[in-house]
């Protein structure tokens, strides 16, 4: 399971400012779609470089033969 | 990291909901609750016309269920300072302060900063209920210094 993780400061005018944390991909511009349809409008956004990771992550075996020599 | 996004709140509700960001904002304010009923104002009114008044609208507002709206209004109060929110004709939530020994930009000044927390108020409890109906669980809530409020939540999903 993954966890997911939101900041919200909503300053004393009303203005949110939200940090989500923790969703990979395009999942964290679901999270902003959403909140802005709650609040009002998107004024400004940032993408971090964890937006840019895969939203499956890939399971890698690695199998280590030990050869008798 | 994944995303920071700001937004600019836009306050569009139903009467109730306009009343409980407004009872929001007394308590945090210090006013009290007098009255909803316009007619009565409208008495108190004609009797205190030496007082000054000031109107401020809040921003990006509107009540929705305008035919209900339409003669509501609710009365805050703290000594001699009155605060009336209301809806206008354009359907814009407004601000209407009056109080004696006041001059208007002190009035001005007073309901600007009860519309800023009347804003917030309204915020606070939208974005709470949702993030809740959402299935997050609050991790960690305060008010700083600057008086914002800053909400931690977590849910897990598979």
């Amino acid at each position: 399971m993954a966890q997911h993780d939101v900041e919200i400061v909503i300053s004393k005018t009303g203005e949110v400012k939200v940090h989500i944390k923790g969703v990979k991909g395009k999942g964290c511009l679901e999270y902003a779609k959403w909140l802005s349809k709650i609040v009002g409008s998107v004024r400004e956004q940032k993408l971090t470089s964890e937006y840019y990771e895969p939203e499956v992550k890939s399971k890698i075996d690695l199998h280590q033969q030990l050869n008798d020599e | 990291m994944s995303a920071v996004v700001i937004l600019t709140p836009a306050i569009v509700a139903g009467w109730p909901t306009i009343v409980a960001a407004v009872a929001g904002a007394a308590s945090a304010l210090g006013l009290v609750v007098k009255q909803s009923v316009k007619q009565d104002i409208d008495i108190a009114q004609q009797t205190q016309a030496t007082e000054q008044t000031v109107e401020v609208e809040l921003a990006k507002s509107e009540v929705v269920a305008q035919n209900l709206a339409k003669e509501k209004e609710i009365v805050v109060t703290k000594g001699d300072i009155e605060l009336s929110v209301s809806r206008d004709e354009r359907g814009r939530c407004k601000v209407c302060a009056k109080g004696k020994g006041k001059t208007k930009a002190e009035l001005k000044q007073i309901a600007e900063q009860f519309a800023q927390k009347m804003a917030q108020c309204f915020v606070y409890n939208r974005v709470a209920t949702e993030l809740k109906n959402k299935g997050f669980q609050t991790v960690n809530e305060e008010v700083m210094e600057d008086q914002s409020i800053r909400i931690n939540v977590r849910r897990w999903v598979d």
